[in-house]
């Protein structure tokens, strides 16, 4: 259907592309996403409130159907559907939204769950005071006017806003390529201090902080962060944590319970919940045994905990890894004077407060001209009821109401005649050649005068009221003449307001601590770690140990697999340390990789219990054993939140010993970021394995203990810091068929001691060793023979130690360092324990006594 | 009109008609020529606007954009000289990358021929 020649214009793509999505985008920018900067709404909503304001649905009047509202918005002003009009209305509507509602809604308006509200034809709403508030004046030509879009009618463009809606309600929106998130505020902090910045322009951001704190959620909560909230409020731009609100109550059999009773802002409550439930789930949070919501109108949702959870921990967690802290990045961006612009809080203030200005100039200036008006009329009455029998004699004798008027505005008087009747001339310019004559309009309303307004009640009525008048009068023109006056009305009527609506802020602002340290959570305490040859680990309160004399039988440590004789299948503790909850442990392996796990994430257990596998716990290769544990106390310095963290302290080293007799040095500080999976910390040669790791303190000597009893003694400055992934240099060098079985650290008031696998052992004090150099053969430690067997290990002791010894079936003595019998380096030793059968001693542990744990806490972690 | 008070004169009058028909239409500023004019010349003339095709009558939407004689027909082209800047173009426009977009909105703001208000 083409014309013959038809003319077909050629465009270029990237012309007419980018026109029109300068269109589309301008328009969204400008009239749909964003709000005016002067009333805080956008434009649907300011359509809605005005449509509402046409059916008169104010506070006070009957609720309407939320239908008519709609149909009459989207028929009236705002040619969209009314299916996307009820969704607004609504938002204005819900009280977990808006900080203060602009709608009373009747009915089903959803939930804080995230329930959707009631179809509009259900639901019924009406103005609430606030929301009146907006349109407050709104007759007396304080805004502008503009035609809708059908031009059948005129909506405004911005309401009067008797209260800073953009501040108080914020709102979100997005736009094309700039997005806005403003987040409420309190009414009442708001006015005050707009009020501050009327009176002070030049406020300082600090002056305005000591009245609006920061944003105020109306789901309540806390906003974590002083320095985000600042930043927002200087710039318009920043970024704040908010938390919910959790506490514990206690139940009956001093068992506890979490109740969340307050939720961050946009959050919803079911979805929150049902994140719990699946986090609990998949074992991100523990100790969790049940969760029920249990919320009316108020929020309520209760975590019960299992029997030894500590509720600190879990409530943690749960900001941790939910929704229960959002972070909310607020943007202050609106149009203001026709433009986006991201707005400071005192260029929001200033935004407002001009337009206020404006408002109230405007108003003064229309009840100005509505009371001259009247003025004139009043004159008018005053002079013809001056001049009663004249003008009706007048009247009378005019043939039609025209010749009357004419002969009316024939009369003139002069300045003396009308001010002698009480009239003020108001004005030089109404005077002609300084003769008061009737206007038509004066002329036409004596003409309409009553004649009961003659009577002399109603005369004095009239000259009543124009007194009355011209006092308003002269108000009205002084406001005008004084901008001070013009300030203090904005002043007065916010206060009105806030002193009618603003409420306490319900959003507590607390300092953000950074994120809460488990250890503050925790209570400092010893325990015994213990791991097993099979590679299960445990902690277990030192206090569940009782110590025994020497010689004793021992109390069950720990139940190993049946059939525990030999090293071969059976099981059975082959580390035993101890250590306080809030230490961190460095594992090695006998392949030379390094784990660190914190004292308290190791499965707390009974004295008999088995432990956790630690190739789980770690997340250990198949092939990797445990060959060293090493304790390294936690240390801080500085309160919160400026915790600096000491405890990978560069002063410290690691010295490594293997089976043939390597040895190698490496600096603490190297391990302060270990990796879940691992690092490595010792190039372990093939066929040859770590034994045992040690905490130097750059001055100690190490005595490198041997199977068949030697020893070698050095000084560690003979090694020098390595790498991490180096080979290390020869220790100690064993005779054929010899291998190392341990490194003590040297210390002048400890001895060393040395157990054989036979129950034998002896302690000798360290001068019966001489210093060597490294790399040789050393001395013999211990004679080892049938009675003794050979050396199982070799500890660093002192008097008030005690000792844990571990049987090859899992028996655990402990016993006491004073009761062995201190003999010369060269000798056998004593009997530590009855050993029955084929059961031989598998390993030594050096026990910490609980007060000594207590007084290690302010001692360095240098080793003994 | 409710901006002047009623002291006040008129400064213009309009006139319209002729003769004994003649109304006199006073006006109290500049501005008010304009508007009088508009509504004088509005008279009889009913004004429709369509946003789209669903608001229209068949015979409305020949009358206003499909007839020959009246229509006007754009042809897109994509040559060889303007695919490249076309392809900058639609990835900046609808591209992931939001800033160059919002760059680009902010530079020509003021280009805007006609905002869907």
């Amino acid at each position: 259907m083409y014309n013959p020649n038809e003319k077909i214009e050629p465009i270029n793509v990237a012309e007419e592309v980018s026109r029109s999505f300068l269109d589309y985008s301008m328009s969204v920018i400008i009239s749909r996403a964003l709000p005016d900067a002067r009333d805080g709404l956008k434009p649907s909503q300011r359509r809605i409130l005005f449509a509402m304001n046409d059916l008169s649905l104010y506070p006070n009047r009957q609720h309407r159907k939320c239908a008519k509202i709609c149909g009459d918005t989207s028929g009236n002003y705002h040619p969209h559907g009314e299916a996307v009009i009820y969704p607004t209305l609504v938002h204005m509507a819900q009280y977990w939204a808006m900080r203060e509602t602009l709608v009373d809604g009747q009915g089903n308006f959803g939930s804080v769950e995230g329930d959707p509200p009631a179809a509009m034809r259900y639901t019924e709403a009406r103005m609430t005071h606030l929301g009146a508030a907006l349109m407050t004046d709104m007759d007396k030509d304080t805004v502008d006017f503009v035609p809708n879009y059908d031009e059948t009618r005129t909506e405004p463009k911005v309401f009067p806003a008797a209260f800073p809606n953009l501040l108080v309600n914020g709102g979100t929106g997005i736009a094309v390529g700039m997005a806005t998130n403003i987040p409420p505020h309190n009414l009442g902090e708001v006015i005050d201090g707009i009020c501050a910045q009327i009176d002070d322009p030049d406020i300082t951001l600090d002056g305005l902080m000591k009245f609006v704190k920061g944003p105020d959620f109306p789901t309540g909560c806390a906003l974590l962060g002083l320095a985000g909230i600042r930043q927002y409020l200087e710039t318009g731009r920043g970024s704040m944590k908010v938390r919910g609100k959790a506490g514990v109550e206690e139940l009956k059999g001093n068992r506890e319970q979490i109740v969340i009773t307050e939720i961050p802002y946009n959050v919803n409550r079911a979805t929150l919940v049902e994140r719990i439930a699946a986090l609990v789930n998949d074992k991100v949070l523990t100790d969790i045994s049940a969760i029920r919501d249990e919320s009316d109108e108020n929020t309520r949702v209760v975590i019960e905990l299992k029997r030894d959870g500590n509720p600190k921990v879990v409530i943690n967690n749960l900001y941790k890894h939910t929704a229960m802290e959002s972070s909310f990045s607020a943007s202050m961006l609106a149009i203001d004077h026709g433009r986006p612009k991201l707005l400071s809080l005192k260029d929001a203030n200033v935004a407002y407060i001009e337009h206020r200005r404006e408002v109230v100039l405007r108003r003064t200036r229309y009840e100005l001209r509505k009371a001259e008006d009247r003025a004139e009329t009043l004159e008018g009455y005053l002079i013809a009821l001056a001049n009663l029998d004249e003008f009706i004699r007048i009247i009378r004798s005019s043939a039609n109401r025209d010749e009357a008027r004419v002969k009316l505005l024939a009369f003139e008087f002069t300045r003396k005649q009308v001010e002698k009747i009480g009239i003020l001339i108001r004005n030089e310019t109404r005077l002609v050649d300084g003769r008061y004559a009737f206007s038509e309009h004066q002329a036409n309303q004596i003409l309409e005068l009553r004649l009961y307004q003659l009577t002399g009640l109603e005369s004095d009525k009239i000259g009543a009221e124009y007194k009355e008048l011209i006092t308003t009068i002269q108000d009205l023109r002084d406001i005008l003449a004084k901008e001070s006056r013009v300030f203090e009305i904005i002043k007065a009527e916010l206060r009105q307001i806030r002193d009618k609506h603003a409420g306490p802020r319900l959003t507590q602002l607390v300092p953000d601590e950074g994120e809460i340290n488990m250890e503050d959570l925790i209570a400092n305490e010893g325990c015994i770690i213990s791991i097993t040859h099979g590679g299960f680990i445990k902690r277990t309160a030192v206090s569940a140990f009782r110590a025994q004399r020497r010689g004793g039988k021992g109390v069950v440590g720990m139940t190993t697999r049946e059939g525990a004789r030999e090293e071969d299948e059976g099981d059975f503790v082959e580390h035993l340390f101890t250590a306080t909850t809030h230490d961190y442990l460095m594992f090695f392996t006998t392949s030379g990789r390094a784990y660190v796990e914190k004292v308290y994430e190791i499965p707390e257990m009974g004295r008999a219990a088995k432990g956790r596998s630690i190739a789980n716990l770690l997340e250990l290769r198949s092939e990797e054993k445990i060959a060293a544990t090493i304790r390294i106390q936690a240390k801080r310095s500085g309160t919160a939140p400026n915790v600096v963290d000491e405890t990978w302290d560069e002063n410290f080293h690691i010295v490594f010993a293997t089976r043939s007799g390597i040895v190698k040095k490496s600096n603490l500080s190297d391990y302060s970021n270990v990796r879940k999976g691992g690092i490595i910390a010792i190039q372990i040669e093939v066929d040859d394995c770590l034994i045992d790791a040690k905490l130097t303190n750059g001055d100690n000597e190490v005595v490198l203990i041997t199977r068949d009893g030697m020893s070698l003694r050095f000084h560690e400055d003979q090694l020098r810091d390595q790498g991490r992934n180096t080979v290390g240099v020869w220790g100690i060098r064993p005779r054929k068929g010899d291998l190392v079985v341990g490194i003590a650290l040297v210390d002048a008031q400890s001895m060393l001691l040395v157990a054989g696998e036979n129950g034998i052992g002896k302690r000798t004090p360290f001068d019966d060793y001489r210093k060597q150099k490294r790399g040789g053969t050393g001395i013999i430690t211990m004679k080892t023979g049938e009675k003794t067997g050979k050396v199982v290990g070799a500890l660093t002791v002192t008097d008030i130690d005690e000792l844990m010894l571990i049987t090859t079936k899992g028996q655990m003595v402990r016993t006491r360092v004073k009761e062995i019998r201190e003999t010369g380096r060269n000798a056998q030793g004593v009997k530590l324990m009855d050993l029955r059968g084929v059961e031989k001693l598998q390993a030594i542990a050096r026990v910490v006594s609980q007060e000594e744990t207590e007084e290690e806490e302010v001692e360095p972690a240098a080793p003994a | 009109m409710d901006h002047y008070s009623a002291s006040d004169k008129p400064i213009f009058e309009l006139i319209e008609g002729e003769g004994e028909k003649a109304t006199i239409h006073p006006l109290f500023s500049i501005p008010e020529i304009h508007q009088k004019i508009v509504e004088i010349g509005r008279r009889g003339v009913q004004i429709k606007r369509f946003k789209g095709l669903g608001e229209m009558n068949a015979k409305e939407l020949f009358n206003t954009t499909m007839d020959p004689n009246k229509r006007k027909l754009l042809k897109v082209d994509l040559t060889d000289d303007n695919a490249v800047e076309a392809d900058q173009m639609f990835t900046r426009l609808m591209g992931d990358v939001v800033e160059p977009r919002r760059q680009y909105i902010e530079d020509n703001a003021l280009n805007v021929r006609n905002l869907d208000v």
